[in-house]
């Protein structure tokens, strides 16, 4: 292979690689394009190695180079491959023949990682040097490590000149002769026993470390002295919570959580320590505490029931409004389930502080909000629900219909008898099952009214089947009179609109499962008109069989 | 640092040679070499060793130091091979074996001989000697006598890597200083220097461990607790590694060792540098540094795996295997598995360099004596077990009187016999100062007889003399 061929094989490999490192960020491993991208490099590679043993890169600041030449050169700060070696002191890097396509993986992940991270403690060596290449040399220079220059020879000339003026070797050997000899050395010889217990506390060593540092940081919560240190302990607290979350271990962060409450309920624990314990549970409700818990909730990792209710339980109203901005943020539905399930929790503690959340401007939000306050089930959340009835977007006015029928005071009947009339169907529809939801007599009258109204017996099928649906929740003489004077209904014209009113009447009737509709409804079983036949048919089987 | 070539690769199988060769030589300790349970043992190991011979062509199975190496590539092992390592390096160093070279396909009844001639020569007065002897009839495989081979090419390059190794400690240092500094000024300090100091004194551990083990004789009472931090991490890596710590761990523990004492900077200069004993008060505010070492390190660099661990050793390093020590806990604490090491090495480092609590450092020889009686109270008595094998009963620094009447300083602690170190003679056998030369204790004379053996050991510091002097 002539010269100029190893050149151009090298830049081609450097090339490979500022092409992988681009490629392997953008890709995940189950990308046929990550594999693509191994495949090719490694094509490179084995190119070069058909010929040589050994590919040397020399790097400079700026250049790499290869046997003297310049393979690479780049002046700019970003996506610089000379320069992103150098600062961490590469100075050198060899690949050898047998340089495998595992090794290749490996060394293109550690070009990928984004080491400005800041909470990244490895740059490029560190990782090189834990990966332990076997087909892979690297040299670096560590000057960079030192924080003085020329420190060594400085400190040992230091160190040498505080030589005392003459030491006293002589009178040293002299005293050696009235010294004592040394006995037989003791050589502890270890056993196997010794050997096994310290493979066993090596093996015990991998568990994780944040329990055993929960500990000591309640040790010096008894131990602190003054506010500064209390303050310490607090912020120490906070992080490890923080630290749990994002580490996805909830159980670690409610472990914390249950010890901070049973030492703030110890009396011996000095009463400055224990309030101080107070700011962790007002912590738990920061925005970014919540936010940390909203990313671990969408992770998908599966969060037990029990420990979610339990760490719900430790959190302060401060955080309903950090739970309601996540919850219109959230994209699993898992996840906003979680929160939908703390906020009911927390509502009952601050009805009027998750209330606000009606104003929020996000539609699914509100409908959400208003879905919690429903659950509460609290009635003095109605007067905040009545505004969602004229809310801009439908969603949300019929799941505030719903929550006012699900709450049922007195005060939710003018805006539900309005809503009776509303120009939007569902609206009309959601008012009637609201009422029914309520189930009273002053709910029964106004479906009544509404039904005994002149324009009702014009409206679209549909509707009035949902109301008498609804009407035949109650079920007594009224309805059951109601219902069969409208089956019995005879017209000379319109006929066709009155079997639809009769079917509808049937349907209540089924509904209603009393036999004594029976001969009634019997006799129209071979009506000439279909809808109303059909609709007979159903409401006798449901009567005789309950269904 | 890193990079040096390494072979380990090559041999994935070598783990599993070393230790079925272990396996069989247990086992036959137990039965007779054509006992069934030996000869299947041998089987398995002829299955595994044969391939690699034929393929290599001649394989040398060697101990250098406390490892193996496989032709020249050192032997990496998991944790659960740890015993049956240790148990061959010691029965190696026992018979002063140093090599075993395979060249032909092995066959049962060479390993069978190869076991009576092992099994015999650990009672024998000259046991390299009668196993030589007795495998001298067995072509397929000889062996070798310990350490020649390593030691000679090690002579070679001792001069480089000397240098290296003082480059390494002393930018350990530096960096220590300048960590101090920051954290005094309240600067944000980069953990990946730190690491990579670190790494660097994991690898000289791992290559040259008493070469890096005699820099921490070396004690500077103006720059004490810059040095003593260093000295602490080489000495709870070398430790650590001597334990069969993973590089990762290892570098994990020298990390954490490094920010042991952390917590001292906040100890008023005034209080630190007392010449005098504590007062109550005084005594009471050292005892905080534990608890101002955790909010260092805490607040230094967050909360993650390697803040956590540090900020546990930072709170138990003077706690004590007993819990005698300090701080009190109000719950019950099990020391955290680095709190132990880091203790013992901060204990030892401590004794042996002028420090606050003692002005007068302690002969190296006498801290191990000291130790030793601490050892099951303070200290935990199988890793102080492990701790003295590594450093030798005689440490480096220790200033010796030899039986020929040689005076000198221990230089190099014995990888074989604990209690025959090299010597560098700065006296000679007249009463005359010398240009300083180095003689190895474990030299004999013909007729078997060591050379030179230590009768008394002596303080260096009580004669001022300075072991930078002689040791740099």
């Amino acid at each position: 292979m002539e010269l100029l061929d190893d050149i151009k094989a090298a830049r081609e490999i450097i090339q490979a690689l500022i092409k992988a490192k681009k490629t392997f960020r953008l890709y995940p491993e189950t990308n046929p394009m990550y594999a693509k991208t191994i495949e090719d490099t490694n094509v490179k590679f084995r190119s070069f190695f058909d010929y040589r043993d050994e590919l040397t890169f020399k790097i400079k600041q700026n250049e790499i180079f290869c046997d003297s030449e310049q393979i690479y050169s780049s002046l700019q700060r970003e996506d610089n491959l000379a320069l992103f070696f150098f600062k961490d002191g590469l100075r050198e890097i060899t690949f050898k023949k047998g340089f495998s396509v595992k090794e290749l993986e490996d060394f293109l992940k550690i070009l990928t990682v984004d080491y400005d991270r800041e909470v990244l403690d490895d740059d490029v060596v560190t990782l090189l040097w834990e990966r332990d290449f076997q087909n892979l040399k690297y040299v670096v220079d560590e000057a960079f490590l030192t924080e003085e220059e020329d420190y060594e020879s400085e400190a040992i000339r230091e160190i040498k000149e505080k030589a005392p003026e003459a030491d006293e070797l002589t009178r040293a050997y002299e005293d050696s002769f009235k010294e004592e000899t040394v006995t037989d050395a003791v050589i502890v010889p270890l056993t196997d026993k010794d050997l096994h217990t310290v493979v066993k506390e090596i093996e015990k060593d991998a568990q994780d470390k944040t329990g055993k540092l929960i500990t000591i940081i309640f040790e010096m919560l008894y131990q602190a002295e003054n506010k500064s240190e209390y303050e310490d302990v607090v912020h120490f607290l906070n992080s490890l919570i923080e630290y749990s979350i994002t580490h996805g271990e909830l159980e670690a962060a409610l472990n914390i959580l249950k010890k901070t409450k049973e030492v703030s309920a110890n009396r011996s624990v000095a009463e400055e320590a224990r309030k101080s314990l107070n700011l962790v549970f007002s912590f738990l409700g920061f925005e970014s505490t919540v936010k940390l818990l909203g990313e671990l909730l969408d992770s998908g990792l599966e969060i037990n029931e029990k420990t979610w209710n339990d760490y719900v339980a430790f959190l302060d109203k401060n955080a309903i409004q950090p739970f309601i901005t996540i919850l219109g943020e959230l994209k699993s539905i898992p996840a906003r389930k979680n929160v939908i399930s703390a906020l009911i929790s927390l509502g009952r503690k601050d009805m009027p502080g998750l209330a606000k959340g009606l104003a929020d401007s996000r539609w699914y939000v509100v409908r959400n909000i208003i879905y919690i306050l429903g659950k509460i089930g609290d009635k003095a959340a109605v007067e905040h629900l009545l505004k969602t009835v004229n809310h801009s977007d439908i969603r949300v006015r019929k799941e505030g219909i719903k929550a006012l029928g699900e709450l049922g005071a007195p005060g939710v009947f003018p805006v539900l008898r309005e809503c009776l009339n509303d120009p939007e169907l569902q609206i009309r529809t959601a008012a009637a099952r609201a009422l029914g939801n309520i189930h009273s007599t002053t709910a029964k009258s106004l479906i009544l009214q509404k039904m005994t109204s002149a324009t009702f017996a014009k409206t679209e099928f549909a509707e009035k089947k949902e109301f008498y649906e609804v009407l035949s929740r109650w079920k007594d003489g009224d309805v059951m009179e109601f219902l069969t004077r409208a089956f019995k209904k005879k017209t000379f014209f319109k006929r066709a609109l009155n079997d639809e009113n009769r079917a509808c009447a049937a349907y209540g009737l089924g509904l209603l499962g009393s036999k004594e509709a029976l001969p009634l409804l019997n006799k129209e079983k071979d009506s000439k008109n279909k809808l109303l036949r059909e609709y007979v048919y159903s409401a006798v089987k449901r009567i005789e069989y309950g269904r | 640092m890193a990079g040096k070539e390494n072979r380990e690769g090559v041999f994935t199988e070598a783990k599993d040679i070393v230790n079925q060769l272990a396996v069989i030589i247990r086992t036959a300790a137990i039965h007779d070499p054509g006992n069934i349970a030996v000869t299947t043992a041998i089987d398995k190991f002829i299955a595994v060793v044969n391939p690699l011979i034929l393929s290599e062509r001649e394989l040398l199975l060697e101990l250098g130091g406390e490892f193996f190496y496989f032709n020249e590539a050192r032997i990496r092992y998991p944790l659960e091979y740890l015993p049956n390592f240790d148990f061959l390096v010691r029965e190696f160093k026992k018979r002063g074996l140093g090599s075993i070279i395979f060249r032909d396909a092995l066959e049962s009844e060479d390993m069978q001989g190869f076991l009576r001639a092992f099994i015999t020569s650990a009672s024998s007065l000259e046991p390299f000697e009668t196993l030589a002897e007795e495998l001298s009839d067995v072509g397929s495989l000889s062996v070798g006598r310990l350490r020649k081979i390593r030691e000679e090419k090690k002579e070679e390059g001792a001069s480089n890597v000397r240098q290296m190794i003082k480059k390494s400690y002393f930018n350990a240092v530096s960096y220590t200083r300048g960590v101090i500094s920051k954290i005094k000024s309240g600067e944000k300090l980069n953990i990946k220097k730190a690491k990579r100091v670190v790494e660097s004194m994991v690898d000289l551990i791992l290559e040259e461990e008493q070469m890096l083990l005699g820099m921490t004789s070396i004690k500077d009472y103006d720059e004490y607790t810059y040095h003593h931090s260093v000295n602490v991490s080489i000495l709870s890596v070398a430790l650590g590694q001597r334990l069969g710590l993973s590089k990762r761990a290892l570098t994990e523990l020298g990390l954490v060792a490094l920010f042991h004492d952390i917590g001292k900077i906040e100890i008023p200069n005034e209080v630190l540098n007392k010449p005098t004993g504590f007062t109550d008060d005084e005594w009471h505010i050292v005892q905080k540094h534990p608890f101002w070492g955790v909010r260092a390190i805490l607040k230094m660099k967050g909360i993650d795996a390697t803040a956590a661990r540090a900020a546990i050793v930072a709170f138990e390093h003077h706690m004590y295997h007993d819990l005698s020590g300090y701080p009190k806990t109000r719950e019950p604490l099990e020391l955290d598995f680095f709190s132990k090491i880091i203790s013992l090495a901060d204990q030892y480092d401590g004794m042996t360099s002028a420090r606050v609590y003692s002005r007068i450092p302690m002969p190296p020889d006498r801290a191990l004596s000291l130790m030793m009686e601490r050892a099951g109270t303070q200290l935990n008595p199988i890793l102080f077990k492990f701790f003295i094998n590594m450093v030798g009963v005689f440490p480096v620094g220790t200033l010796v009187m030899l039986d020929t009447k040689e005076m000198g300083l221990v230089y190099q602690s014995g990888a074989i016999f604990l209690d025959r170190p090299k010597v560098m003679v700065i006296i000679n056998s007249q009463g005359e100062r010398v240009d300083k030369y180095v003689v190895d204790l474990t030299e004999k004379t013909p007729d078997g007889k060591f050379v030179r053996t230590i009768v008394k050991t002596m303080d260096p510091n009580k004669y001022r003399i300075n072991l930078a002097e002689y040791l740099l």
